[in-house]
């Protein structure tokens, strides 16, 4: 219970004070607003060249836009404790680790999860997309796999922070690299065999194929393989956060460089 | 002034590996999905087409993120009053940064030729070579230009990045830069129509699969010399009453 509590509160709180800069404004505009664009870009792209329908796109990109925001937001999860110059008081904390950090993860795929419903929502109206009442659930918790997946991913991104001074050069090539490798704009059929292997092992592959089931109308019975591997994709970057934070924090301590900019 | 203090900004720029970085592999991500998008759909015969587009998607990236921030830039540099303190008018300080951007984001549009030339064997047919040239180097003043009036608005606004960030995509698609602007809404066009953007996109793609290069290129010209003269005018504003303020170094 106690861990529950670290995780939740200790999350939110953290979320807090490292965004105590953003501002409504600037939370639409950036969260909001661009991801529809996005979607829109895609969707008229993808209708004028006839490589699939409207709701591969609009379903697909919904899914993806939570990456903006969980990427980037794991990412400064540690990025900028160590800015802000708190990250030695995080390491000084007696509690578990693990707990602490992936509990950081926790806001941003709720947020996440808030920008792919917003997108999705206005997005389908603005181009008519009709999605049955049913498949909400099932959306709903497609969308939720994609950002918590994305989440620790960003998380990842964010402990190799420790180690590489420019971990913004990563984060960005990253989110760039999911529009490519996730099959959300190019139907996997139409990239090659290593890319779709790549895909495989990244965050909004498996959630944003499971979401176009569901909103196809095919149950979630149909969508339960693909969110089964997006949540073993999130729990293998989960892990891979917790190691890499603790093999680059040990480093940081002996080389004595956990502050350094 | 304005040439050396462009290649001075370009230079400076350069030294960022962040910015080379971006400038290079995001828009190459971006031409590899305009290709893989274009043979899904049976376009094969256009990916040149596809790779400019990407290039000057990553033209308008540089030259939105790195005008829209290139006063609060200098002023997180400490270098703003200095610049402003040169015995020029505030527009010949400013013009070079985002001349600079433009320049900077020229590498998108190289990276994407060249990659999509030996990786994806695009030949590099340009159905008018030379005007190709012409219009790549109009597109990238006009841009400077247009950052200009990006520069001197974004300053007045305390949440400039999040318009940054808002822009990108929307000029992308109204611009038609992959997207033609005929498959858009019609209330789009207007829009289209007073956008330096759009009249560079289009005339770099006139060079590259044919069509009247020259009236794109002047009406190009002629919008973001308006953007000049805009852009210059609420500089001199933001610089008066910056100093009467005493607020030049302050967010």
């Amino acid at each position: 219970m106690k861990t529950l509590r670290l995780m939740t509160v200790g999350g939110v709180i953290a979320y807090r004070a490292l965004f105590n800069w953003t501002t409504p404004g600037m939370f639409i505009g950036t969260l909001l607003v661009g991801p529809l664009f996005q979607l829109l870009f895609f969707a008229y792209l993808g209708r004028q060249l006839q490589v699939a329908d409207d709701r591969f796109y609009i379903v697909g990109n919904a899914v993806l836009t939570a990456s903006l925001a969980c990427v980037f937001g794991g990412t400064m999860a540690v990025a900028n404790e160590r800015r802000f110059g708190t990250l030695g008081h995080v390491l000084l904390s007696a509690r578990s680790r693990t707990a602490i950090f992936w509990g950081r993860v926790l806001p941003y795929a709720g947020n996440g999860l808030l920008i792919a419903v917003v997108t999705l929502t206005v997005g389908a109206l603005l181009l008519g997309l009709r999605v049955p009442v049913r498949a909400v659930p099932g959306l709903l918790l497609a969308m939720a796999a994609g950002s918590l997946t994305c989440g620790f991913f960003g998380l990842t991104l964010g402990a190799l922070g420790l180690r590489f001074r420019d971990v913004w050069v990563v984060s960005n090539v990253s989110v760039a690299l999911l529009l490519l490798l996730t099959g959300v704009n190019v139907p996997a059929s139409g990239l090659p065999g290593w890319m779709r292997a790549v895909g495989e092992w990244l965050p909004i592959t498996h959630a944003a194929e499971a979401a176009r089931r569901i909103a196809a109308g095919d149950g979630l019975a149909a969508a339960a393989s693909p969110l089964g591997q997006e949540l073993l994709v999130g729990a293998g970057y989960a892990a891979a956060a917790v190691v890499l934070l603790k093999i680059f924090e040990v480093e940081s301590r002996r080389r004595a460089s956990l502050d350094a900019l | 002034m304005l040439a050396v203090g462009t290649l001075l900004h370009a230079k400076q720029m350069s030294r960022s590996p962040f910015e080379v970085v971006l400038a290079l592999v995001v828009p190459v991500v971006q031409a590899t999905l305009a290709v893989y998008l274009f043979r899904s759909g049976g376009e094969q015969h256009r990916l040149l087409e596809a790779a400019v587009g990407a290039g000057v998607m990553g033209v308008w990236s540089s030259v939105l993120f790195g005008s829209g921030g290139a006063i609060q830039n200098q002023r997180w540099q400490g270098t703003l009053e200095m610049i402003m303190l040169a015995p020029r008018r505030p527009v010949l300080v400013i013009l070079p940064i985002t001349v600079a951007t433009g320049l900077t984001g020229i590498y998108a549009l190289l990276a994407t030729l060249v990659w999509g030339h030996f990786l994806y064997g695009i030949r590099l047919d340009f159905a008018h070579p030379v005007a190709f040239v012409v219009a790549a180097a109009v597109c990238v003043v006009a841009l400077g230009l247009f950052g200009l009036l990006l520069a001197a608005t974004f300053v007045l606004m305390r949440n400039a990045n999040a318009l940054a960030n808002t822009l990108e995509y929307p000029v992308w698609l109204v611009s038609g830069m992959l997207v033609p602007i005929t498959v858009l809404p019609s209330w789009t066009s207007p829009i289209a129509a007073v956008l330096p953007t759009t009249w560079g996109a289009r005339a770099l793609r006139e060079a590259t699969s044919g069509g009247p290069v020259w009236p794109s290129v002047a009406v190009c010209l002629a919008i973001s010399l308006l953007c000049l003269t805009v852009g210059a005018l609420a500089l001199t504003h933001v610089e008066r009453r910056a100093r009467a303020a005493a607020t030049l170094a302050l967010a």
